[in-house]
């Protein structure tokens, strides 16, 4: 009697844990924690680091570009990219989550541009919406404001996009799948999910005997991330659409809150100069506008940002997987070709909050900013004046 | 475990966020009061996006059932 009960306990626990979605404010706590974690390790949290590594050797295996100076492993960006989907993927494996899913050929298509135009856009902004955005933001840089408000620009054209889309095309979904031995794999799942988090702290333990602790460190900082955000389904496109959209708020409050704390991790860890001040502070605000407001339109197209991207082709959407690579490839080439260090560098200088008026300052007015964002959106969704459909 | 009786179908197999909320919308708008729309959806996302959407609507969300290969979700025009 009492084997049952405990049995029972325990699959409720679980149940709990990986059946359901965690709450979005736990979400914003623990990626802000991890964020700040990997700052104070020594490489702030981005994604579109590892994204460009993963383009620049694709483009050298097929003979269109030199050996990339960046090892497609273990280089800082790549394993933070390579945690992420390794702890998505996980994730989805614990909560059954993984199924190829097929879209119709207009929905890949729009996650083959879309993801190109993230390319772009990340390439101009020096980082997706969490190393152009959130992470730059976080870390006192320009950029990450004018990436913030390019971002909402470019999301309220994608949605208007979305909304003549939804009008003026018909989208047929693709016939369904027989479904033999599906019933099977998916009772599979939560055992690999375990046996692939073994393998990673695994591999994290194999590198740090290589003399690569930080490097091992990392993977696992960066695939908690990958798991929290996807139990919890954190999605920063939300934050930007869904005000314009349905009028919600809610996950707009998670990113701020979200965005808020790692600030200020990020900010006691440059003050007490653990962290060196120009890190993450590379990119000139232009490139954070437009470069944003590519970004932002981008990720209407395909459903996913730089890390929700990644995250969901980890579940096996195609149309994201397929994103993803585009992603990869157009702003690996971009960065080489057009947007280079020199062409960058042309633009100016990128500046420093704190180079204003001292650290106090600059966090509150960073504070203000994101409060009158969280604000804007909180407002809209009692009145509706910026929902658009 | 009931099976509602839908008036109206929207087949969403294969579209992923935001495209099945946005076409729920637009069916519900031509709907009539007390009508039944059964969404076939695969993505993982509608699981918490239409109970959402039919909180701030006011319509009905009456529930989901697991189908082969995807999800019927159910909501009723108020």
């Amino acid at each position: 009697m009492s084997d049952n009960a405990l049995v029972g306990k325990f699959k409720q626990g679980y149940d709990s844990l990986f059946e359901q979605n965690w709450p979005l404010w736990v979400g914003a706590v623990l990626i802000a924690f991890l964020a700040v974690l990997a700052a104070a390790v020594g490489r702030p949290w981005g994604v579109v680091g590892g994204l460009r590594v993963w383009g620049d050797w694709i483009w050298h295996a097929v003979g269109l570009a030199p050996r990339p100076m960046n090892h497609l492993f273990l280089s800082d960006g790549a394993i933070l990219t390579w945690g992420l989907l390794a702890g998505a993927f996980g994730s989805a494996l614990l909560s059954r989550q993984v199924a190829w899913t097929m879209a119709p050929a207009w929905e890949l298509g729009k996650g083959l541009v879309g993801g190109i135009l993230l390319g772009i856009g990340s390439g101009m902004a020096g980082g997706c919406n969490v190393g152009g955005f959130y992470t730059a933001l976080a870390a006192g840089s320009i950029s990450g404001f004018a990436m913030l408000i390019g971002l909402i620009a470019g999301a309220v054209v994608g949605l208007k996009y979305l909304l003549w889309e939804i009008e003026h095309v018909t989208i047929k979904s693709p016939a369904p799948k027989e479904k033999s031995g599906g019933a099977d794999w998916s009772k599979s799942q939560p055992w690999l999910g375990v046996l692939f988090f073994l393998g990673l702290i695994g591999a994290a333990y194999a590198l740090s005997f290589q003399a690569y602790t930080t490097t091992g460190l990392l993977l696992i900082i960066a695939a908690g991330i990958g798991l929290v955000i996807q139990r919890c389904r954190f999605c920063f496109v939300r934050a930007f659409r869904d005000p314009f959209m349905t009028g919600e708020s809610v996950a707009t409050k998670a990113v701020t809150v979200s965005t808020l704390l790692c600030l200020l991790g990020i900010m006691i860890l440059k003050w007490t100069g653990a962290l060196p001040e120009q890190s993450y502070v590379y990119h000139h605000w232009i490139g954070g506008l437009v470069g944003g407001a590519i970004f932002g339109f981008g990720m209407l197209l395909t459903g996913g940002c730089g890390s929700g991207s990644v995250w969901r082709a980890g579940e096996g959407q195609v149309k994201l997987i397929i994103a993803v690579l585009a992603f990869a490839l157009s702003n690996s080439l971009f960065r080489a070709h057009v947007w280079t260090p020199a062409v960058a560098k042309a633009w100016g200088d990128p500046f420093f909050l704190p180079q204003l008026a001292g650290y106090f300052w600059a966090l509150v007015i960073t504070c203000v900013v994101l409060i009158a964002w969280w604000a804007l959106t909180a407002w809209n969704e009692e009145t509706d004046k910026l929902t658009m459909y | 475990m009931a099976d509602y009786k839908a008036d109206e179908i929207l087949d969403a197999r294969g579209l992923s966020c935001p495209m099945p909320i946005l076409k729920t919308k637009k069916i519900m708008k031509d709907m009539k009061s007390g009508q039944i729309l059964e969404i076939q959806g695969t993505d993982p996302g509608t699981k918490n996006d239409l109970p959402a959407y039919a909180s701030r609507s006011g319509d009905e969300y009456l529930g989901m059932e697991q189908r082969d290969g995807y999800i019927s979700f159910y909501i009723k025009k108020k």
